[in-house]
């Protein structure tokens, strides 16, 4: 299956996958049209029974992206996948504020979220996962990592969980770091350059957000304009 | 013959801790020093901070490698020289997988040395030609560099990248600790087959069971940041047997 393409959306985007449905989304966002002015966009997802959908975001650049989804699992058997990287330099901002609810039980959800953050930018994560006391046998995973390239970049993380329900496995998680020095100095002892051990790091720590993407001619696209947004980021700082 | 390196009075602090102590060193090209020497000696230090790293702090003395000013250079520019450290805890890198890795250094060395690229064809063949010198199998060239391998397999690693990087001058931290038998004949051949008379080695070891493989030419004894002895590679045995005591007694 072929990824549906949206790039640089704002207002809102309605997805409403069907009984047994199945779609996968790529939404890019690189700083032109309307990401290149502030943009605002709520994604109003709901999945039906034995439903599926992957969506996979790349901000990559914007004064202010604010990405806002509600997404409601609503049939048994739905799964949903959301997986997102944020590149953000200058002073740019980009936001992802996120409900996941399990309405009914036995679905299956994952949110893998990474940001680099550079210069003066601002990255924020806020992500609730809501299991309603029905949701019996969810499976629901949340996971936000922040990668600091400078000394005045921030980033922000609110994973949360509200679980009403008993029988269920979820989990979620931030860390905030910096690149490795070990890894670093390692590289460097072997004469790579100290801007290419980074850019090495960085395409490394967005590896596995990139891998969902299932059209093998569309990751290996996505994955040359992520390192060329990269290496001007690693110019900066 | 040509002096390759040349340490001079060498001071080095961690924070406020004084580790090196006035080191004086002098290795020429074709040679094979060994250091040995207690645990807190000072071994890995020394060759962390011959290879740059910047959490040691040079406070005195000077290093001349090939003519040149040693401490001024970056890693990258060391490795560049010819410069190589086998790690004794070699770092694991998640997601940069081994090809990609030594794809990246053996073209910025060529670049460096004005050689000409290789072709994708040419570097996998020179890869597994030189993975079957340490007896790796091709799948690790896939795998994350050094991630999931056991210890045996992360020192052939570091002895397989040397092999790429063809260095004139590699320092061998601690290649021996944690092999067994088996590891250390196929480290230990790996380093015998780059051998040349241009290139020297400094082998740190705590045991005279690579010595035997590898056999120096030269072996210091560092104690307290200091080289307190400086013999043939008989000195070897009669620490194996007497251990350090009675080096450090004499020098006292």
């Amino acid at each position: 299956m072929e990824p549906q393409f949206i790039t640089n959306p704002e207002g809102l985007v309605r997805i409403a996958q069907e009984t047994n449905a199945s779609a996968e989304y790529l939404v890019l966002q690189d700083g032109t049209g309307a990401s290149a002015r502030e943009c605002e966009t709520e994604y109003v997802i709901s999945l039906a029974e034995g439903a599926s959908l992957k969506m996979v975001f790349l901000s990559l650049g914007g004064p202010l992206l604010r990405n806002k989804l509600r997404v409601s699992l609503e049939g048994r058997d739905a799964m949903c996948d959301l997986a997102g990287i944020c590149l953000a330099d200058d002073r740019q901002e980009m936001a992802y504020d996120i409900l996941l609810t399990h309405q009914v039980p036995q679905c299956h959800s994952t949110q893998l979220f990474k940001n680099i953050v550079g210069g003066s930018a601002v990255t924020r994560f806020n992500g609730l996962i809501k299991v309603v006391p029905d949701a019996q046998k969810t499976e629901a995973y949340q996971a936000n990592h922040n990668l600091l390239a400078s000394d005045t970049a921030k980033a922000y993380t609110r994973p949360q969980l509200e679980i009403y329900a008993d029988d269920v496995k979820c989990s979620h998680g931030a860390t905030i770091g910096r690149l490795n020095p070990e890894e670093l100095f390692y590289m460097r002892s072997r004469g790579i350059p100290q801007a290419e051990a980074r850019l090495l790091q960085q395409m490394a720590f967005c590896q596995e957000v990139l891998e969902k993407i299932s059209s093998a001619d569309l990751r290996e696209k996505m994955l040359a304009i992520v390192e060329e947004k990269l290496h001007k980021l690693s110019n900066i700082c | 013959m040509n002096t390759l390196l040349k340490i001079e009075n060498l001071h080095a602090t961690v924070g406020e801790k004084e580790i090196l102590r006035g080191i004086d060193l002098e290795i020429k090209a074709g040679e094979v020093h060994a250091i040995m020497g207690p645990n807190g000696s000072g071994k890995s230090t020394l060759s962390a901070v011959l290879a740059g790293r910047d959490t040691f702090t040079v406070t005195e003395g000077r290093v001349t490698y090939d003519g040149r000013d040693l401490l001024a250079l970056s890693p990258e520019e060391r490795s560049w020289a010819g410069l190589f450290l086998g790690f004794q805890y070699p770092v694991e890198i998640p997601g940069v997988s081994n090809v990609n890795f030594m794809k990246a250094a053996v073209s910025e060395q060529r670049k460096q040395r004005g050689l000409e690229p290789l072709s994708a064809a040419q570097f996998l063949k020179l890869m597994r030609e030189k993975m079957a010198t340490v007896e790796m199998d091709s799948s690790f060239s896939g795998r994350g560099v050094n991630v999931g391998f056991s210890g045996g397999e992360k020192k052939r690693n570091e002895i397989f990248q040397m092999a790429m990087l063809e260095p004139r001058l590699a320092i061998l931290d601690e290649t021996d600790s944690g092999l067994d038998v088996d590891a250390l004949r196929i480290v230990a051949s790996g380093v015998n087959r780059l051998k040349r008379p241009d290139n020297a080695f400094i082998v740190i070891t705590h045991y005279q069971r690579l010595l035997d493989y590898i056999v120096p030419d030269v072996i210091h004894v560092l104690y307290k940041g200091r080289i307190i002895k400086t013999a043939g590679k008989e000195l070897a045995l009669e620490i194996e047997q007497k251990g350090y005591d009675w080096i450090i007694q004499e020098s006292e």
